[in-house]
């Protein structure tokens, strides 16, 4: 577990990371929307908030990730090399990560600053202080025995992340969220409109709740629960594809996918969890 | 009689129309942007590394235009539009937007009006500078339309990083600006008694315009890129806010969420946006007879799509599209139709063509 505890740990470094990042944009636009007299409230700023973690925290993820393994690869070599170490190299080196992939993003992306949250001094100085933070959120968990329920909670987040994002399309912006599984929502009549928004906002709520309660607890049956939905939807699609005549949809790759990955999770628990009480 | 009659509603019926051929009038242009006919075989064209060129199909030579502004190539900036003066024939002059570095060293856009002698620009003068200052030449607009009474249109684009400026108008970003042919400001523009209001500024709250026609009747037809999503086409009006980035359908291509609003009073909605995006990059109405079924029709070429959407609006507002030239599979760029009514292609980037759209014969 030594070994694979350090790229869990960069991971969820920057996962803490992106989750302090994204709503400095958010936030930073909220209010400007709020000064042209935009009716910004509370579901508006929820939706602005949330989605902003979700879609644009996926692609900050990848940018963290690889700025946080330098930095703390060489701030790993500083520490054993030289009387430097402790939090604060690591979180001076999570700090300096963040301001140079910020520099990389702009110069290498059309020299445009895609981050709208960075483009004030402040918005700058508080980007730095969150990889300042991300970098003392990695080494307390390396500084810490750890076992394999770190990479499980891990994996479990990380499935939660993913699957935020169609909680939040479901919620928020239903009718593209429709249009994305092929239903133009207003020519449905109002029932079926009802029938597709509860049920399938209740699908994907339910998965994510139960990831969730997974990674809370540790109980395998949460992460069972959200995985035998997506493998019920990949069987019932090929049921549908093959027994009732539909067009072929490859979706039910993903949701193999999407139910293999807590399962799989569960069973780990499962195992580790026999072998605790032998 | 029923069998022939039959015939013809197959063979209009089956797409016919949209079986066009192509011939390549020009090639290997180098980043050519936009292009006006002289006459039914003679174009001039930019090529947005600071070129300015005559090309003749009737004996297939090009000449170089001497004398052209000093552009900033960078980006997405360049020489950008060429349009001729309503009066050309009589005054010979014509009008440039392009992007170059100001005073601060900083980059903006420029319109300069020029005379046409033979191979070479005279009396230049810069009669625009906009006030949108950038790091880069993004976003940048720079198409140029005629109004009848011969005032400009010139289109300003909202520098990308400056997005929120496009909501206030002590500035250029993100507006469409009005002006008199010698540069000087109408009397009757919208925001001209306005304080702290440029008084150039015709209409705002635009994002990167790329589309923008004067028909026959006086309207004016703007269409602008949206991030991811959102991309527009409006009717302008003196005075209006289309409401970028206040209002969108699209997300930023981060995945931020630009706004999470898609309408508020005071701010237009416009005639139709694309969402996803087709990267629209110029437009026509087309009101030749070379090709009947696209008369009376817009017609926006488009990067992303690689095709020409034929646009027209039921009475009851919705619009009615049609893509067409999916076949060329080429980022187009441009778009005109000659004296004649032929249409001719741009296509984008490095090794660009000049495309002729042959009418089908029956």
């Amino acid at each position: 577990m030594k070994i694979a505890k350090y790229p869990f740990a960069v991971l969820s470094a920057a996962l803490f990371t992106v989750m302090l990042i994204t709503p400095i944009s958010s936030l930073s636009n909220l209010i400007w929307l709020a000064s042209v007299d935009m009716p910004v409230g509370l579901f508006s700023s929820l939706e602005v908030i949330l989605f902003d973690f979700q879609r644009l925290g996926i692609v900050l993820l990848g940018v963290v990730s690889i700025g946080f393994t330098v930095a703390f690869v060489v701030a790993g070599l500083i520490s054993r090399y030289s009387s430097l170490g402790g939090k604060y190299l690591y979180a001076v080196a999570g700090s300096a990560a963040i301001g140079v992939s910020l520099i990389l993003m702009v110069e290498l992306l059309f020299q445009t600053q895609l981050l709208g949250g960075n483009r004030t001094l402040i918005g700058t100085i508080l980007h730095w202080g969150a990889g300042f933070f991300g970098g003392y959120f990695f080494y307390k968990l390396i500084s810490e025995e750890k076992n394999y329920t770190f990479i499980i909670r891990f994996l479990g987040v990380f499935y939660a992340y993913f699957i935020l994002g169609l909680v939040l399309n479901w919620v928020f912006t239903p009718v593209s969220a429709a249009a994305e599984f092929g239903f133009a929502l207003y020519e449905l009549n109002s029932a079926a409109q009802n029938a597709l928004l509860r049920d399938f906002t209740s699908f994907f709520v339910a998965t994510f709740l139960f990831s969730i309660l997974g990674v809370i607890t540790l109980n395998p049956v949460w992460f069972f629960s959200a995985g035998i939905i997506y493998i019920g939807a990949g069987i019932f699609n090929l049921v549908a594809i093959y027994a009732h005549g539909t067009d072929f949809n490859q979706i039910f790759v993903g949701e193999f996918v999407l139910g293999s990955w807590p399962i799989a999770l569960g069973l780990v628990i499962n195992h580790q969890q026999k072998k605790l009480k032998e | 009689m029923r069998a022939q009659n039959l015939f013809l509603i197959l063979l209009f019926s089956t797409g016919l129309f949209s079986d066009y051929k192509f011939e390549t009038i020009l090639s290997d242009l180098d980043d050519a942007w936009s292009f006006e006919f002289l006459s039914e075989d003679k174009i001039i064209y930019t090529e947005m590394p600071g070129k300015l060129k005559i090309a003749d199909f009737s004996n297939g030579s090009t000449i170089d235009i001497k004398n052209v502004p000093k552009v900033q190539y960078s980006s997405q900036g360049g020489l950008s539009e060429v349009v001729l003066d309503p009066d050309f024939s009589s005054n010979r002059t014509l009008y440039l937007s392009y992007s170059a570095r100001n005073a601060d060293g900083k980059s903006t856009l420029y319109l300069m009006s020029a005379e046409l002698n033979e191979d070479s620009l005279e009396n230049n003068k810069v009669i625009f500078e906009a006030q949108a200052p950038r790091r880069v030449p993004v976003h940048i607009g720079a198409k140029i339309a005629f109004l009848d009474d011969g005032t400009i249109l010139l289109a300003s684009g909202d520098g990308f990083d400056h997005r929120e400026k496009a909501q206030t108008l002590d500035n250029h970003f993100g507006k469409i600006i009005r002006i008199n042919k010698d540069g000087t400001i109408p009397k009757d523009n919208p925001f001209v008694n306005v304080k702290d209001a440029l008084p150039d500024i015709y209409s705002y709250g635009h994002r990167n315009m790329q589309g923008l026609i004067v028909t026959k009747n006086g309207q004016i037809y703007e269409h602008e890129h949206g991030p991811r999503g959102g991309d527009e086409m409006n009717l302008i009006e003196p005075s209006i806010n289309y409401g970028w980035p206040a209002i969108t359908y699209g997300i930023d291509y981060s995945g931020a969420v630009i706004s999470p609003f898609t309408e508020k009073d005071g701010m237009q909605q416009p005639l139709l946006h694309w969402t996803p995006s087709i990267a629209p990059s110029d437009m026509i109405f087309y009101e030749g007879n070379k090709y009947p079924e696209l008369n009376n029709s817009f017609l926006v070429t488009a990067l992303v799509s690689k095709d020409v959407k034929k646009v027209t609006f039921a009475e009851s507002g919705k619009d009615i599209q049609e893509s067409l030239f999916g076949s060329l599979n080429s980022r187009l760029r441009n778009i005109q139709a000659s004296p004649s009514g032929l249409i001719y292609l741009l296509t984008d980037g490095p090794r660009g063509k000049l495309i002729k759209v042959l009418p089908e014969e029956l």
